[in-house]
Parts: C-alpha cells; structure tokens; sequence
C-alpha cells in the first residue's frame, strides 16, 4: 500500500491529532469573524446632519438657482436674478462646495415657492444641496427669504430671512453665503470683504512742484471687484493702503503736502486723521520736506501702526498709537529698514532690510528687541505680509527675474517657500484675505498694473480691476 | 497485516511441535482507510484558504481622496428613447437633458475620460447623434459602442 509508506502505524495518532487541532483551529477562526452587524437606524435630522456633505472626498455638489420673485415687478424679477449669481460666484470663490453650472439648470421648471421644489429634477443633476430663494418688496425695500435644501431628504439644512434695501442686493448674496459657509462648512468666507488698492485711472496731472507725475488715488471694492469706489479726492499721490482690522479705516501715504505722510481714512465716519504729523516740521501743518513716511500696516488689535520713516536720516521702521501718538523707532541700522509687517499675535514685526548688501526679511519683536534673520533663499525680496491664524506664513514678492517679481510663501511650520505665480509678467506685493484662504496681488500679466487675487494654492486666479493701472491691495478683515 | 496471536497449547501431553491455528478476522480493517481519509482531509484544509481569494489588504482610510477613478461609465439608450427621452447612467434612469451635466460630474479628474454607449438597435442614428452631442459636450474624448457577436444572446 503506497499511502502507508507514507505514514507508518505509529505515527498515525500523530496525524490524526494534528488532523484534530486544524480542525478546531478552523472552527475558531469561523468563530472570530464579527457577528453581522445590524443596520444602524435612519438618522434623525439633528443639528450635526444639517450639514450636507459626502463622504469618501467626494465633492458636495450645489446648485444655486435664481431667487423666486414673488412680486412680479421687473426691478424684484432683476433682483432675485442677481443675488442668484452673486450668490452662485460667492460659493464658488471658496471652492468648498461644487456649484453645478448655471447654464444647466434651464430645463428643470422653475420653483414658485418653497414646496413645489423638483427635487427628483436637482437630483437628476447631480445635486447634493439645493439653495432656493424669495424676493419679495415690502414697503420699505425688499424681503429676502433662502433655504439650502438636501436633496436626498428634500429637508432644510439652513435657512434665513433678511430684510432691508434693495439698492445693492449683491449685499444679500455676500451675507448668504459667509452665513451658508459659517453653518455648514464652519469657514469664514470673504464675500462681504474688501479690496483697497491705488489707481491713476482718473488720469489727473498733480499741479505744482512735481511736473507730470500722474496721480493715484484710493479706491475700495467688494472683493469679487464690484462697487469701485474712490476715497481720496486730492489730485496727488495716495498709495499703500491698509484696512485696520475692524474694517472702518483705511490708513495710507500720501503726498497732499508734498512730502509723502500717512494719513487715515474713516471711511464710514468720513473723517480724516494724519498719523505722522508729529514730525519736526516747519509749520504746524506739515513735516519737515524731507521727512518721509511710508507703508502703514495695523497691528491685529488696531490700536498701533508700524510704518516706514526717514526721520532719522535713513528709513527706518517705526510704530506709533493709532493717535499718532507714542512713535517709537524699532530698528537701528545705517542700512534701509521698510515694508513692515505684523505677525498674527501682534507681538512681532517682518521688514526687509539691505543691510547684508540685498534686500532680504528679518524678524523684529514689537518693541525693538529679538531681531533676526529670516533666510527664504531668495536674492531679493520685497512687501513681505504676515498672514492671518490659523496660518502661519509670510507672502513676499521675490526678485525672479532681471525685470520681475513672483509672488512666494514661506511657511513657519515646514521652513519651505513655495511659489504663486510664475512669471506671468511681474508679480507684486501680496495681501493676504482675512481667512488666509486667498491672496491679491498686482500683476502685469494682462498688460497694464491690475489687481488679482488668487488661492493660497496659486489657483483659481482672478482679475479684479480692468481700468488704468492698479497696484497694491489690500485685504479688508 | 492480520493480528498474530499464539495459540495456547492444547496440553501438556501433546505434541511437542509447534500447531498453530490461524483466526479469522470478524471486522473491517479500517486503519488504512483512516489514514487516507486523514491525509485527503488535511490537503483540502491546507488548500481550502489559498483557493478562496487573494492576498488580504486592509485598505487604508482617507477623507480627500477622490472616487475611484477609470471605473467604467455606461451610458444605456433603450428604444423607447424615441418617446421619453430617457437613458441610463450606469443602473440610473435620467432625462438625457441632465445626461451632459452628469457625464461631466464623472469625467471629472478621469484620465480616460471614456464611456461605454449601449444603444439599442432599433434606434434612430439621428436619436444616438443627440446623445453623442451631449457626451462631446461633457468632454468625453472617446465613446465606445458596445455590441454583440453574432449568435451571441
């Protein structure tokens, strides 16, 4: 017998034990696996399934009709079109959300109110979430009622009413969406911000001493670009704004003496401060010619200003209360000190400085004490930025070729710089958004000066103005 | 080998050579059937668990990874497209007028940017046209028609 050859009698109790251990071993491993699991219960809408979102990553998809107008007036019908849009482009900016096309929503019909929402038609087109509005006019202005709808339950995820003006309803649109972001995502979106910047688009010559310079004056926009306004009206150079963080001043240089001072700008209020007129000067009104400043930037908290000064003989970097009051020089060095930038804490200040023969960033506390070197492995920087918490980077422009800048980010936390642009034409001075989500920057990149913005991953850029040239942004809080 | 047992000796008086007195066996030997049966049971259970599947991962978990991508897309025409105007997405039934807007959703970040068309036969070319219209449209770069061999049910 051939299979006995294999296993002589003795050791068959061996096999035959070890048959019985696989055997039980076996029926333990059966054993181990999980008991079937039972399937959990329909969720009740609880405040945490409010927010709609898909799992895996995938994206959640949005679909932003235009608002319902239930009055049936050509201005109510115009309005409701356009917080629609707005409000489409708000949510898109953010990117948190995927807004479905808008060009695709003209085969589904038209809600009337709030119950005869197609649901099954949204969700034929991929639609996660369904944001549905009114437009109603009252006697006073206009009443706007909204809802974002899940489409899978075809229940209210959030909903709001607002009422006031109809003059601008891009202001409705705006106040959505940070309310939509805020509630579902926890973000605080930046469609009600603003854009500061300089311009010469008036095209006006300053007369007097300083022949054929043009003159740029201060212009505030919503941040989508919409709403330009003009600020200063003094037929001189006003450049370097800086929005204090509660958003109601603007502080700036300006030339209006001749000699280049900062002044502040109470854009609600309609007043205006001077900053530097501390300075020793000839009349009461006016500093010395020579004295310049320049480049105010807030503190986080708004009570001081860091500034550039040349009081001293050389620039130096300044701060002074927002009075004006209090000025203390922080840097001592016979080389130029300017572009300050405050870090997110209030406690420290970015400039850049030549003293090592190019222009390069250090690090100085508030109070004059701790400088450092900050090395970004670039020949020659310029307008660092510090950027808002939760980040912790600086935007700078870098020197990247003979005729141009890019915009670079360098992180704290890893020690890395990473690009923005990348040489489409040249590329200046950075501001970042308040949620540190974006940047705006002037670029040469469609021929004239014109502002942009940009991610903080360098996509999704935009351009903001379009008429004359356009320079240095910044970003309201 | 069959049990051997010595025989008792009759008696003292007998014989003094040897008689032995085989005993037929009663049962089965059934040792060697153990034996086979054993050997069969533990190559079955040692085979048993590399037949069934392959190597075992434990697939790691993500929030911003994307869907699987270059998972094949079907789009289904039945005939009776000619009346509703409607057409399957993979299992599900839409208006072909939301066909274009769901195929971009999907070709989104593919590298393949395909789809499988699964028209019926009894179809208007002018019918299928409108559909390839609205795929195009999406960006779908390469549109495969899928058919049968003949004699194939």
């Amino acid at each position: 017998m051939m299979i006995q050859s294999f296993f002589n009698r003795p050791n068959t109790r061996a096999v035959l034990t070890l048959g019985a251990a696989v055997v039980a071993l076996a029926t333990l491993g059966a054993r181990q696996q999980p008991p079937q699991q039972p399937t959990p219960a329909p969720q009740q809408p609880t405040e945490l399934s409010a927010v709609i979102k898909n799992g895996g990553g995938a994206p959640t998809r949005l679909a932003v009709p235009s608002f319902i107008a239930l009055t049936s007036d050509a201005e109510t019908t115009a309005i409701a079109k356009t917080i629609g849009q707005v409000l489409w482009d708000d949510l898109n900016y953010e990117r948190e959300f995927e807004l479905i096309p808008r060009d695709t929503y003209a085969t589904i019909p038209a809600a009337k109110s709030f119950t005869d929402v197609p649901m099954d038609r949204w969700h034929e087109i991929g639609a996660d979430g369904l944001i549905v509005g009114t437009v109603e006019k009252t006697g006073a202005g206009i009443k706007v009622q909204v809802r974002l709808f899940r489409i899978a339950t075809g229940q209210s995820a959030f909903g709001q009413e607002y009422s006031g003006s109809g003059a601008n309803p891009r202001v409705y649109a705006h106040t959505i969406s940070d309310e939509i972001h805020k509630q579902q995502r926890n973000l605080n979106g930046v469609a009600r911000t603003k854009l500061a910047f300089d311009s010469d688009r008036d095209g006006e010559r300053m007369g007097g001493t300083i022949e054929q310079r043009s003159t740029k004056e201060i212009y505030i926009a919503d941040y989508d670009g919409e709403n330009q306004k003009r600020i200063t009206v003094n037929k001189s150079l006003n450049i370097t704004a800086a929005w204090s963080p509660d958003g109601r001043s603007i502080a700036y240089t300006s030339y209006r003496h001749g000699a280049p001072s900062i002044f502040i700008s109470n854009i609600f209020a309609g007043t205006m401060e001077e900053l530097t007129k501390t300075a020793p000067s000839t009349d009461s009104k006016t500093p010395r010619a020579s004295d310049s400043n320049f480049l105010p930037q807030w503190s986080p908290d708004g009570t001081r200003l860091c500034f550039m000064s040349n009081r001293d003989g050389n620039p130096e970097i300044y701060v002074a209360n927002r009075d004006g009051s209090n000025v203390r020089r922080i840097t001592t060095h016979p080389a130029g000190d300017v572009s300050c930038t405050w870090s997110p804490s209030g406690t420290q200040i970015a400039f850049v400085s030549d003293r090592s023969g190019a222009p390069q960033l250090y690090i100085v506390g508030a109070d004059g004490l701790g400088l450092t070197r900050l090395s970004v492995g670039e020949s020659y920087v310029d307008r660092p930025t510090w950027s808002p918490p939760p980040y912790n980077e600086i935007a700078f422009a870098a020197r990247t070729t003979s005729a141009g800048f890019d915009i670079k980010v360098f992180d704290f936390a890893s020690g890395q710089v990473h690009a923005l642009t990348f040489g489409e034409g040249t590329n200046e001075s950075p501001a970042w958004a308040p949620n540190g989500r974006h940047l705006a920057f002037s670029s040469t990149r469609a021929g004239k000066w014109q502002i942009f913005t940009v991610g903080r991953d360098g996509k999704n850029v935009r351009q903001i103005t379009r008429s004359g040239n356009n320079y240095q942004p910044a970003w309201s809080k | 080998m069959p049990k051997v047992q010595p025989i008792p000796e009759a008696g003292p008086g007998r014989l003094g050579r040897g008689h032995r007195v085989s005993s037929s066996l009663a049962e089965i030997n059934v040792v060697p059937l153990v034996d086979v049966m054993l050997v069969l049971l533990i190559i079955f259970m040692v085979t048993a668990p590399m037949i069934q599947r392959g190597v075992d991962v434990n697939i790691p978990v993500s929030r911003n990874s994307g869907p699987i991508v270059n998972e094949r897309v079907f789009v289904s025409v039945p005939v009776a497209y000619r009346q509703n105007h409607l057409v399957y997405l993979d299992n599900e039934q839409i208006r072909v007028d939301a066909l274009q807007e769901r195929i971009r959703q999907k070709m989104e970040g593919r590298s393949d940017k395909e789809v499988y068309l699964r028209g019926d036969a009894g179809l208007l070319y002018q019918d299928l046209m409108d559909v390839f219209d609205r795929l195009h449209a999406a960006g779908v770069a390469r549109i495969g028609l899928v058919n049968k061999l003949p004699g194939e049910k």
